[in-house]
């Protein structure tokens, strides 16, 4: 308890010093003002505005994304409460009760409940992580390759079985991660892998690239093939404040959520996704008046907004404390970590321990920040929401194609981006998820790696993985295996459809 | 045998081939090494193998023996405007390559070529194809032409992908996002060279 609070307090002095806090507000902010914007997802958002932190230092620049990842999120739920349109899949079903309470003229106290649900979650889940991050950094700092090897299969299958979707077909994607992940110089050799003579490609896809073409221009191009029709309730924002009614309906889902949703979150895979579905349902069903979800009940925000903000915030652990992303928005900070020279991993918290607990503790702080600078600007969010697209989606592309050509300020990187796209597009029409290859993607070198040396010290023994002297990495092989039976079984299945197609 | 899903059908045969792609290419012109050393082309192999099964598996997944589904085999996007178009490409760029030229003209000259190609005979794409052209074209244009001119580009081109294009309203935008972009854009060229 004694350390812990010492970590916090390493943290706090790092986070609550003012360039940090600058930091923090402005990456809440510009998320917020992207992940208003209906269209453009956390991952979008994020790949966006990784190139502004480049030049910053790496606490700063973990800060700001940090930042940005629960602005983007924060944006997302009040474009689903006044448009209707999830801003991001886990805002979904906020959409089904904060629309409704909208049409009803209660879009102010939705948008209330969210903010307070969502820092309470916040809260919750920043001690979670201080808890429990260390004993599992701990156990990281004792795994060899073959236990990293076998942890990246589980965390892949993993987030293939929380996402939505074809299974085998996400698995698949991940593969198609890996193998893109791969171009480039090999380390072990030097040989240039699948580069065809361009010399652009020597030093591989850069993820940015890929992340901003997958989820960037293959969003808009998605949004200008639909006829824009939206209803905003943006008169109707008035008298913020919950009702005591309704502080009493919700406070029960808000703890609910959270609960949820920290549990969830720390899975791989769809964290905040799962946590924000699985908490609708609990809602729903601890009810005593579920009739009245899906016609603007008050928990129906309150629940997933909580759990979808937990969920978010403990998925930071995986990433923090083994280095492996749980979701493609942590696939892209760990690319941001890399960007900066800092290899994710168990050992960051004890080599750069103000750079571990000052994220932690600015998470905290951005949390706070949400809830104090969204509450009174939420005139200006929706004045936002306003916006035309067909002005909106040249400014995206503008602040993206700046963004990748400064990069390395060649041109080839900006064409890369519109392949992606492409691919993104063409992924988008065959309903393949992006997301899965995100993952992928940035998992290629490592797990080649981890493979390598693994066999390597095993002299050519594929069985090394599986052996029982090497009990963490049977572990995980198992539990992937698990899955992948739970998941394949017929019943199983229908339900997991169920509970992703659900009122979606 | 009839097609259940065209969706899967479809992405069945993507995985296929760039499974394959990737394993045969890697195994054509990459060390294989052993299982203890393992080479370049040791992982790519194993993984552009997996792939391909499991293309295999959607592919197989998408066939049903029921007479239902759909008879022909139509994609859920045009595959042969999609060929024509990497035609278009690999042709310029083969040209510039035999005539000494740096590439980038021939991708730019690409770009032109397929923008009016689509704006002519498939509106239907022009939001996809305009805004991945508007893109291109900016970071080609950038090095020779500047920022505004490359940003001019991006915005009059995107502009011209959605629905709905007013002259006013798209010059006025355009000239915010080039303050915008003077601002934060510290590198590289504002205008073209040879004008100052």
């Amino acid at each position: 308890m004694d350390q812990i609070f010492h970590n916090l307090v390493i943290g706090f002095g790092v986070a609550v010093t003012p360039i940090n806090l600058f930091f923090a507000l402005i990456g809440c902010l510009l998320g917020t003002l992207i992940g208003v914007l209906p269209g453009i997802g956390p991952v979008a958002t994020i790949a966006m505005l990784l190139p502004i932190t480049f030049n910053l230092s790496p606490v700063g620049a973990l800060i700001m994304l940090a930042g940005i990842y629960y602005g983007a999120q924060y944006g997302g739920s009040t474009t689903a409460i006044l448009v209707n349109i999830p801003g991001e899949s886990s805002s979904v079903v906020t959409c089904l009760d904060g629309y409704q309470m909208a049409r009803q003229g209660r879009a102010g106290p939705a948008l209330a409940t969210a903010a307070i649900g969502s820092f309470f979650a916040g809260c919750v889940a920043t001690v979670i992580i201080a808890v429990a991050a260390p004993p599992l950094a701990e156990v990281a700092l004792k795994f060899g390759p073959s236990e990293y090897f076998s942890l990246m299969v589980f965390g892949l299958i993993a987030a293939t079985v929380l996402a939505h979707g074809s299974l085998i077909k996400a698995i698949a994607m991940v593969i198609w991660g890996l193998l893109f992940g791969l171009v480039g110089t090999d380390v072990n050799s030097g040989v240039l892998r699948f580069t065809f003579g361009i010399p652009e490609l020597s030093d591989g896809i850069g993820f940015v690239i890929v992340a901003m073409g997958m989820f960037g221009t293959a969003e808009i191009v998605a949004n200008l093939e639909m006829k824009e029709h939206r209803e905003i309730f943006t008169s109707k924002v008035k008298n913020l404040w919950p009702t005591k009614q309704d502080f009493k309906d919700a406070w029960g889902a808000v703890l609910r959520g959270t609960a949820l949703g920290s549990a969830l979150g720390i899975l791989p895979g769809g964290g905040a996704l799962l946590a924000s579905f699985g908490a609708y349902s609990l809602e729903k069903k601890v009810s005593k008046h579920p009739e009245k979800f899906g016609k603007g009940a008050i928990e129906g925000v309150a629940a997933p907004e909580s759990a979808n903000n937990a969920g978010a915030q403990t998925s930071f652990i995986p990433m923090l404390t083994l280095g492996i992303p749980s979701n493609a928005v942590m696939a892209l900070m760990i690319g941001a970590l890399m960007i900066q020279g800092i290899a994710p991993g168990p050992q960051v918290m004890n080599e750069k321990p103000e750079l571990f607990w000052g994220l932690i503790a600015s998470m905290w702080v951005g949390n706070l920040m949400l809830v104090i600078l969204n509450l009174p600007l939420i005139g200006m969010w929706v004045k936002l929401l306003t916006v035309p697209y067909r002005y909106l989606y040249p400014s995206i592309l503008v602040f993206m194609a700046i963004g990748v050509y400064s990069l390395s300020n060649n041109a080839f990187d900006v064409l890369i981006m519109g392949v992606f796209g492409v691919v993104g597009y063409i992924c988008a029409k065959l309903e393949c998820e992006p997301a899965p290859m995100i993952l992928g993607f940035i998992l290629g070198p490592l797990m080649e790696e981890n493979l390598r040396r693994a066999m390597l010290l095993s002299r050519g023994d594929p069985f090394v993985f599986v052996s029982p002297s090497k009990p963490i990495s049977l572990g995980f092989l198992l539990a992937s295996a698990v899955l992948l039976v739970i998941v394949a079984l017929p019943a199983i299945r229908k339900k997991r459809e169920e509970v992703f197609v659900e009122e979606g | 045998m009839k097609i259940r899903s065209q969706k899967d059908f479809w992405s069945g045969l993507m995985f296929i081939g760039s499974g394959l792609f990737f394993a045969l290419w890697a195994m054509a012109f990459y060390q294989m090494g052993t299982a203890v050393r393992m080479g370049p082309a040791y992982f790519p192999t194993m993984l552009g193998f997996l792939l391909t099964v499991l293309g295999a598996a959607v592919l197989l997944q998408s066939l049903a023996m029921e007479p239902e589904g759909d008879q022909a085999v139509h994609t859920p996007f045009n595959i042969i405007d999609l060929l024509i178009v990497v035609a278009i490409y690999a042709v310029l760029i083969l040209l510039s390559q035999n005539m000494g030229s740096s590439s980038d003209y021939a991708i730019l000259g690409g770009t032109i070529i397929v923008s009016l190609l689509t704006a002519v005979f498939r509106p239907d794409a022009k939001p996809l194809v305009l805004v991945t052209a508007a893109t291109i074209a900016y970071g080609y244009l950038m090095k020779p032409l500047g920022l505004v001119i490359a940003t001019a580009a991006l915005v009059f081109i995107s502009a011209a992908g959605g629905h709905e294009f007013k002259w006013k309203e798209v010059i006025i935008l355009f000239i915010i996002l080039i303050l915008f972009s003077v601002l934060v854009f510290v590198k590289g060229p504002i205008w073209p060279e040879y004008f100052g």
